[in-house]
């Protein structure tokens, strides 16, 4: 089962401070801002899937749909899978 | 009709107070026209050419909204159409070039039919915009567009020729032009053009005078270590300041039009790391690399090392490639991707040895190495053979001579230009601290007097320089 929006976001945000090294400030940008680059973006996919128990699929995904904690929210819900 | 020149200013001027002018409902067949008579001015030969980008991008674009499961094949079909046209105008020389050297390599004489063909300007940069909306289609990102409005799209005159690479969602529904005349487009669009009038014509070809001699073919065999790195140097100055100042006047001209397009550059010799280059440097190009080619490879690996740095490495000969058909942009575009492997492994032996933050001493080391590495990679680039690449690497690097002949002018100025991109992020910040000290309505200071002086002084420098315009360097790509 895919976890609701609001695990999401708690999941996200302490996904996307660890990746920065310091706690995300709400509406930060990070990948538009620089703050973190697309292989990072893939750590944070890493990340995001093993704490929600969740399969992203990357196909159809671009960095920028990890840009912020809303971003990342609607497209965990769009895409992800729950993990086997 | 170049953006430095004279004419083009002036019809600028025209065009916009036209568009302004006209009802709201004929200012998008006004822009179509008036784009399509831009392209044309550089040649009649090909401008029926984005139009058949664009009816290639509208047919498969129909079939990937109309089908359900063959959508990946008519979005494959459809860039493979694009990547068709691109390599027939674009390669179709270098590779008949390489096959007959090859073929007389193996005793063979080839007869290889290859005509030589014109290059149609911009190509390289609508063709990439072509297949990103595609691939966006597919996923969703964007609705399919009336074919009118995908002409417009690819046609559009500010950013046709070199760019802004722009995405399909962010400037599409801009060329509605629904938004009602404001007279920031005019300041903020005259900001750009007379800045990148300066750029281009006072900094830009006076360093293409000494850059061009130094580099010519029929130059001196072997040249003094100072002057090597002074060309290497200049060399990396003109491009910045070049290109700089086409993308300024590319974003100015569609300012006038209350058009917004993506900025392309952000002080890149300021960057630390060869990544952080590369995300200053040519920023759209750099995004539809990451968006279209590095992400989508890497996602599938999840980041692992050996096909991060195969990719690294492939990637960046493409872009090489990309800027132009020869040996030279491909060392450079190799250059470059070795550059990221390294700092790659450098990161994941930092993580290794679990290092929480990088030592102050390791930043400046590659802060250093960054910037030597760039203007070092600018070398092949410009030089016009491998060979004259390696002399002047050589001249940098192992064979240390004597004194420089290249003139006190010429050191004096790449000083001095060098000395205000060192001060640029400072003076971008402030001249942004005034602006917002303005405010943005009503007049002020700033906006009666100061930028019409600013204004004047800019163009009459751009006149004074006029005598040694020369293209665009990017308009060659």
């Amino acid at each position: 089962m895919i976890p609701d929006s609001q695990t999401i976001r708690t999941a996200a945000t302490e996904a996307a401070s660890q990746l920065i090294g310091r706690p995300l400030r709400p509406g930060q940008r990070l990948v538009t801002s620089g703050l973190i680059d697309s292989l990072s973006v893939l750590k944070l996919i890493g990340l995001l899937e093993k704490k929600l128990r969740v399969v992203i699929p990357p196909e159809t995904l671009q960095p920028e749909d990890f840009d912020d904690v809303d971003l990342i929210v609607e497209t965990v819900e769009r895409v992800a899978k729950p993990a086997a | 009709m170049a953006f430095n020149s004279v004419l083009y200013l002036g019809l600028l001027g025209v065009v916009a107070a036209v568009f302004w002018l006209l009802p709201a409902r004929w200012r998008r067949g006004f822009a179509l026209l008036s784009s399509v008579a831009f392209y044309a001015s550089w040649g009649l030969a090909f401008v029926w050419l984005p139009l058949l980008v664009a009816g290639i991008v509208h047919i498969a674009g129909e079939r990937i909204t109309a089908e359900s499961t063959g959508k990946k094949r008519w979005s494959r079909l459809g860039m493979a159409g694009v990547l068709a046209l691109l390599i027939v105008f674009k390669y179709r020389g270098f590779i008949a070039d390489n096959l007959h050297a090859l073929g007389f390599s193996f005793g063979a004489h080839p007869h290889l039919m290859f005509a030589a063909i014109a290059f149609p300007i911009g190509i390289s940069f609508y063709s990439f915009e072509a297949i990103a909306y595609l691939v966006d289609l597919r996923q969703g990102r964007v609705t399919m567009q009336r074919f009118a409005d995908l002409c417009l799209f690819f046609y559009f005159w500010p950013n046709i020729l070199s760019g802004p690479i722009v995405r399909a969602r962010e400037l599409m529904p801009q060329l509605s032009f629904q938004k009602r005349f404001e007279p920031r487009f005019v300041f903020e669009g005259m900001d750009r053009i007379v800045w990148g009038l300066v750029q281009k014509n006072v900094i830009a070809n006076m360093l293409g005078i000494w850059v061009d001699r130094g580099f010519d073919a029929n130059g001196p065999i072997t040249l003094p270590t100072r002057d090597a790195w002074l060309l290497a140097i200049g060399f990396a100055l003109q491009i910045y300041f070049d290109f700089s100042a086409y993308t300024n006047m590319a974003i100015g001209a569609a300012r006038l039009l209350g058009v917004t397009l993506p900025e392309n550059f952000r002080q890149p010799y300021h960057a630390a790391t060869p990544p952080e280059f590369w995300a200053r440097w040519h920023m759209t190009l750099s995004r539809w690399v990451r968006d279209y080619l590095f992400f989508p490879i890497n996602a599938k690996h999840a980041g692992a090392p050996l096909p991060l740095y195969l990719s690294l490495l492939g990637v960046m000969a493409l872009v090489g490639l990309w800027h132009g058909a020869g040996w030279g942009f491909l060392v450079w575009g190799a250059l470059h991707g070795a550059y990221l492997v390294l700092y790659r492994a450098y990161e994941s032996w930092k993580d290794a040895e679990g290092a929480a933050h990088e030592q102050r001493i390791a930043g400046w080391f590659w802060r250093i190495l960054t910037l030597t590495a760039a203007t070092a990679a600018w070398v092949p680039f410009r030089a016009t053979s491998l060979g004259k690449a390696w002399t002047i690497w050589g001249s940098m690097f192992w064979r240390w001579s004597g004194r420089g002949s290249l003139g006190a002018g010429f050191c004096a100025f790449v000083a001095v230009v060098a000395g205000f991109c060192a001060i640029e992020p400072w003076l971008v910040r402030k001249l942004s601290d005034i602006e917002e000290n303005a405010g943005t309505q009503g007049p002020s200071v700033f906006r009666v007097l100061v930028r019409p002086i600013a204004y004047s002084i800019g163009l009459l420098l751009f006149l004074l320089c006029d005598e040694h315009n020369t293209q665009f360097i990017y308009s060659q790509f």
